[in-house]
């Protein structure tokens, strides 16, 4: 059974139902696009349990003849790196789907975009072959486009081209490197593994500047520092779930081409580029958590605060040891999961109060206790509180950079302060001090929003508590890869 | 019961969970599950802790579970006990119990009272955590834990901006300090491969590490206890902690959380042993934060805060006893303060509650009306001062014995002038509250001594306070139960031993002295030195300007992140990107331009010329047969003319 497959065109299959329901039938539209969606989470699931989890190499693999002629095939298959982050947007994309069922307007297309996006997300993370990895990775901008765009806020065509063309720009950077990979390589192949595997044939001039082609395109979707602006505004303007998907997913798209793609297949070039890599970690940890501190809009805040998230990930794979890899995935589950529960939860009060300003609220901490505890849970977990989710991760992304790079982990170290600072300041300017009489009748977090919330929560607690539930399916697989590039 | 130990903690960290779910289907709204499970740790841990009295357990006693890897490494969940372990556990759960059966009387009808009987046995299970963790890596998760149920617990009426301000403060300098702590974990695992305490130790007896790296882990160590316990420079936080619920203050910010850091010294002082002169800044840090903390505690009118000021200096004792080599000297005195400063906050607890006040300017001859708190709060005075045979004098006592043996020079003076100043501050408080005539009648008028449920705990306390140092001290029983391996570092000096107790004892029967000619009736005394030593009022009422320094940094923190926010949106976003963007539009219009006037022109001008070409050709095309003749025999002839010259 090729499950892979089943669960990469369920979401697809979806979104060519929502084309055929009549756009004012919406029970019919939420029906098919949370079933479809909830049978691919099943299935991704149900691949959890049978995941081997002493195996590093590829699992559920499916291979198929797609253009002979160039060598392009159908190619799919997940290993310890990818299979987490799988879960993680199967996961997401469903509980988004619940967080959409309050989108009111033109609610055929929304669906059948965000339907799209997830098949487009699992297409980058489950391929093999580089053509079909372009072909997915360029399906997803479309659709975020379209859900920025429309269902955005004020500034919503402005946000909607930047991030286009942006990642477009990076995109074409990547089809250059895949090109140049494709007629270096002798046979010519598009096969990831079979490159990373032959690794040795290409020289070191051409592993850099291939590396340097990729690295653009990879580091927008970072977003690392300075290709970072379009996060800020992209994450502001979208509606709360599509923003969830923007953080909780896209993010990683960068992060995972860079272990999957760049540094198996060029390591010396890899080798090469970590002094910059390490120092671009850095700056994303102390700028990003600074910049958010400046901030006054609570989204605006949480969106910095990626940037300085996806530093300790850089940080981590900067190490190019097993401690590091380890941590920097498990640290891109971990964003994902606490980042899209404080957007939702962002986006809980946005739409009781129209507002995101930190000041206009204060003392709701009376008014709505079980959505101060949730906030503050999430906000802890951010800000790396131990027995929570980010500590782990957090940790062993320092733990694996320190011995290579004594000094800027030394200077990351900081990042977690000044994050704790735009948290703590945060719940005291909202929660805190006596109730400002305005939200006298703020009424509470619904069921409906518990439920999209909820899961999150409870997988902040339990990898916080227990992490071996993600870092097992990792080890090995990383502990392979960091072999491929010594 | 040694191997199962980890429930001492574990229970209470269930019942948390329990109370903050179910705690309203509970009896007293979950109090009743929080003190269980509280009385069970303290039972277990008595019993402990009288069988290693006896030396009838194999200590230590180490034993884990895994938690998870990365990589080909291991960490573990897992305890750790020796008697170390075995006397902290028991007192956490002591503190604790009496603690919790004192805030139902405390907190009665307070609308978050199911909460805060979550946090505080929360709390409890983080400390008791702390205390048995068997690896560096479970014991920096649980002083986290602590940390966030202190912030939770400082602000826990956060309808006070004050609270939730100082709730943030304690967070945010622990935090601080914490940093360091946090490295300090990264290179003690870089250097030893392993977070296990006990293999640390063991690398450290047989392996060949250079003394910096010791000294630099043990430093960096050291700054977490500092933020932790409340030393200089990072002390400022406990004064303001002092929002809380005075039963919280009690537990966490006298007994248990703020001595975390010396225990932190104590678990790890085989490292501190093994790097040369890492004691010595320990002692001086702990001297210095002594001596400055009883200054400022000699000024504020805030009970509380004198109180916390008292605390800061205490533990910095502790932290000199540590430094001058009495291990255990500095556990006996973290032992006897829990008991007399947790008794001493319930008292001042009881006293607030009944006058619903904090100022000691506005009390006054209340033992008259709270004759039980008096007697308590006074046992827990002269413990403080140390006076013998209370518990404090045998703790004191043995610490300054310790700095003086030490021989390192200003030590000893300055440990003594804590002394004196420590007796004085105390009774500052005894009779400002206590004695003379009530300043506020109307306060007074309505002042009755608390309920039984606040009283017992202080009782049972009182009698610790009164009785622990001298039970404790016979044939040196905690001694040989903390430190069984530690040899006594000097043998005493016979001269020593009869002066020291002498000196200090004679010091704080002056300070007692002093503080009645000041505070026992209205006297000119105080206001004739506020007004000649003003500025030296003022430097203790700001605390050395520590304060104002953090908030100036922290302006210098907001500015810098303006700035670069604006860096950010107006010089790398609207400029280079937008601009890019701009840049494209501009070179796309100037092509427009281009193509229309060169490219798409010179298109145009070949039409135009094709045009014009054959505007002019068609002139010749009149459509007259004779014009065409003519033409024809005109072009007949040149031909012709041509071909003949040729």
């Amino acid at each position: 059974m090729p499950w892979l497959s089943l669960m990469l065109f369920l979401p697809l299959l979806g979104a060519c139902a929502v084309l055929a329901i009549p756009k004012d039938n919406r029970q019919a539209i939420h029906v098919a696009s949370l079933a479809t969606s909830a049978l691919s989470l099943m299935v991704s699931l149900g691949l959890f349990f049978a995941f081997d989890r002493n195996n590093p190499g590829i699992q559920f693999a499916e291979k198929a003849d797609w253009v002979p002629a160039f060598s392009i095939q159908y190619s799919l298959g997940v290993d310890g790196l990818s299979f987490p982050i799988v879960l993680l947007t199967t996961l997401l994309s469903f509980l988004s789907l619940i967080a959409s069922l309050g989108i009111r307007e033109r609610i055929k297309e929304y669906f059948f975009w965000f339907l799209i996006l997830e098949t487009g997300m699992l297409g980058v993370f489950t391929a093999l072959d580089f053509f079909l990895f372009y072909i997915f990775w360029e399906i997803v901008l479309v659709p975020m486009y379209f859900l920025i765009g429309i269902w955005g806020g004020p500034q919503k065509e402005y946000a909607a081209i930047k991030f286009f063309l942006y990642t477009l720009l990076g995109s074409l950077f990547i089809l250059l490197g895949i090109l140049a990979l494709f007629f270096g390589s002798t046979p010519h192949t598009f096969d990831i593994l079979e490159l990373a595997r032959q690794n040795q044939q290409f020289s070191r001039t051409f592993q850099i500047v291939v590396f340097l082609a990729l690295y653009i395109g990879f580091a927008v979707k970072i977003p690392a520092f300075p290709f970072h602006t379009w996060l800020p505004l992209a994450h502001v303007e979208a509606p709360t779930p599509v923003s969830v998907i923007l953080a909780g997913v896209l993010l990683k798209m960068g992060l995972y081409g860079l272990l999957r793609v760049s540094f198996p297949i060029l390591p010396q070039a890899t080798q090469w580029f970590l002094p910059i890599l390490v120092l671009i970690a850095v700056i994303n940890i102390i700028y990003g958590a600074l910049v958010a501190m400046a901030q006054t809009d609570l989204k605006k805040m949480v969106a910095y605060s990626s940037i300085n998230h996806m530093g300790y990930c850089l940080l981590g794979i900067a190490a190019l040891s097993p401690t590091g890899f380890n941590g920097a995935v498990l640290q891109m589950i971990n964003h994902g999961i606490i980042t899209g529960s404080l957007f939702l939860l962002v986006g809980v009060l946005y739409d009781r109060a129209h507002t995101r300003e930190m000041t206009a609220f204060g003392g709701l901490g009376v008014r709505v206790p079980i959505y101060t505890g949730l906030m503050t849970l999430a906000a802890m977990a951010s800000l790396g509180l131990p027995g929570l989710a980010g500590f782990i991760s957090e940790f062993l992304c320092f733990l694996g950079a320190f011995p290579v790079w004594k000094w800027y982990t030394v200077a990351s170290v900081a990042g977690i302060v000044i994050t704790a600072g735009f948290f703590l300041r945060m719940l005291q300017k909202v929660f805190m001090g006596p109730l400002n009489a305005q939200w006298g009748n703020l009424p509470d977090i619904r069921a409906r929003e518990i439920l999209s919330i909820a899961p999150l929560t409870v997988l902040t607690v339990a990898l916080g508590l227990w992490p071996r539930l993600a870092l097992d399916l990792m080890n090995q697989t990383l502990i392979y890869l960091s072999t491929l590039i010594q | 019961m040694l191997e199962h130990a980890y429930l001492i903690a574990l229970i209470p960290f269930l019942a948390a969970h329990l109370i903050f779910f179910f705690g309203r289907f509970l009896p007293l709204r979950g109090a009743s599950l929080g003190i269980a499970a509280i009385s069970w740790g303290f039972l277990h841990s008595a019993i402990l802790w009288i069988q290693g009295l006896q030396h009838s357990l194999p200590l230590p006693y180490e034993s884990a579970f895994p938690w998870f890897r990365f990589g080909v490494y291991q960490v573990e969940i897992g305890v750790y006990l020796d008697g170390l372990t075995l006397s902290m556990l028991l007192v956490v759960t002591l503190v604790s119990l009496m603690v919790q059966i004192y805030s139902l009387g405390y907190l009665r009808g307070d609308a978050r009272f199911k909460r805060y009987y979550a946090y505080l046995s929360l709390f409890t299970a983080s400390m008791l955590g702390l205390v048995i963790a068997n690896n560096l890596l479970f014991f920096f998760m649980c002083w986290e834990l602590v940390g966030l149920c202190s912030y939770l617990l400082i602000g826990f009426w956060f309808e006070k901006p004050e609270a939730a301000g100082a709730g943030r403060k304690a967070f945010l300098t622990t935090k601080f300090g914490d940093l360091g702590f946090f490295i300090g974990l990264l290179l003690a695992f870089a250097v030893f491969g392993t977070f296990r305490f006990s293999q640390i130790q063991l690398h450290i007896q047989t392996g060949q590490f250079s003394g910096e790296i010791l000294l630099v882990i043990a430093l960096l160590f050291f700054c977490g206890a500092i933020g932790k316990s409340a030393q200089f420079p990072l002390f400022v936080w406990l004064p303001d902690a002092m929002e809380g619920p005075t039963p919280v203050s009690a537990l966490i910010h006298a007994a248990t959380m703020v001595a975390a850091g010396v225990y932190l010294v104590a678990r790890t002082y085989f490292l501190y042993l093994a790097a040369p002169g890492a004691l010595q800044i320990v002692a001086l840090f702990g001297a210095g934060t002594a001596f400055l903390a009883a200054t400022m505690a000699l000024v504020p009118n805030d009970i509380k805060r004198v109180l916390a000021f008292s605390t800061i200096s205490q533990l910095g004792y502790m932290m000199l006893a540590l430094g001058v080599g009495g291990y255990a000297t500095g556990m006996f005195h973290l032992t006897t303060h829990a008991f007399f400063k947790a008794l001493l906050f319930l008292g001042a607890g009881s006293i607030i509650h009944a006058v619903h006040t904090n100022d000691i300017q506005k009390m006054g001859g209340l033992s008259r009306k709270m004759p039980i708190t008096f007697l308590a709060f006074l046992a827990g005075s002269l413990a403080l001062a140390g006076i013998p045979p209370f518990s404090g004098f045998f703790s004191k006592d043995a610490i300054l014995l310790a700095t003086f043996e030490s021989g390192v020079p200003g030590l000893d003076i300055l440990a003594l002038c804590t002394a004196a100043l420590t007796a004085f501050y105390t009774f500052r408080l005894c009779f400002l509250v206590f004695f003379g005539s009530p300043r506020d009648p109307d306060r007074f008028a309505h002042a009755q001594e608390s309920p039984q449920s606040m009283t017992i705990p202080m009782l049972i306390l009182a009698v610790l306070a009164f009785s622990s140092g001298y039970l404790l001290e016979i044939k040196h029983a905690f001694a040989s139960l903390v430190a069984p391996h530690l040899p006594q570092a000097h043998p005493s000096s016979p001269a020593l031993s009869w002066k020291v107790p002498l000196y200090s004892t004679a010091l704080a029967i002056a300070g007692i002295y002093t503080a009645a000619k000041f505070y026992a009736k209205p006297s000119p005394w105080p206001e004739y030195l506020r007004y000649h030593l003003r500025p030296v009022q003022q430097m203790l009422l700001n605390r050395y300007g520590l304060d104002a320094f953090y908030l100036w940094m922290l302006r210098g923190a907001d500015r810098l992140a303006e700035f670069l926010y604006r860096v950010d949106f107006f010089l790398l976003d609207q400029a280079v990107v937008d601009g890019f963007g701009r840049l494209a539009l501009q070179l796309s219009r100037i092509k427009n331009w281009v193509d229309n006037h060169f490219v798409d022109a010179a298109v145009d001008w070949v039409g135009k010329t094709t045009c014009w070409a054959g505007r002019g050709v068609r002139t010749a095309q009149t459509g007259l047969v004779q014009n065409y003749m003519l033409f024809m025999a005109l072009t007949v002839s040149v031909l012709l003319v041509t071909w003949l010259t040729l």
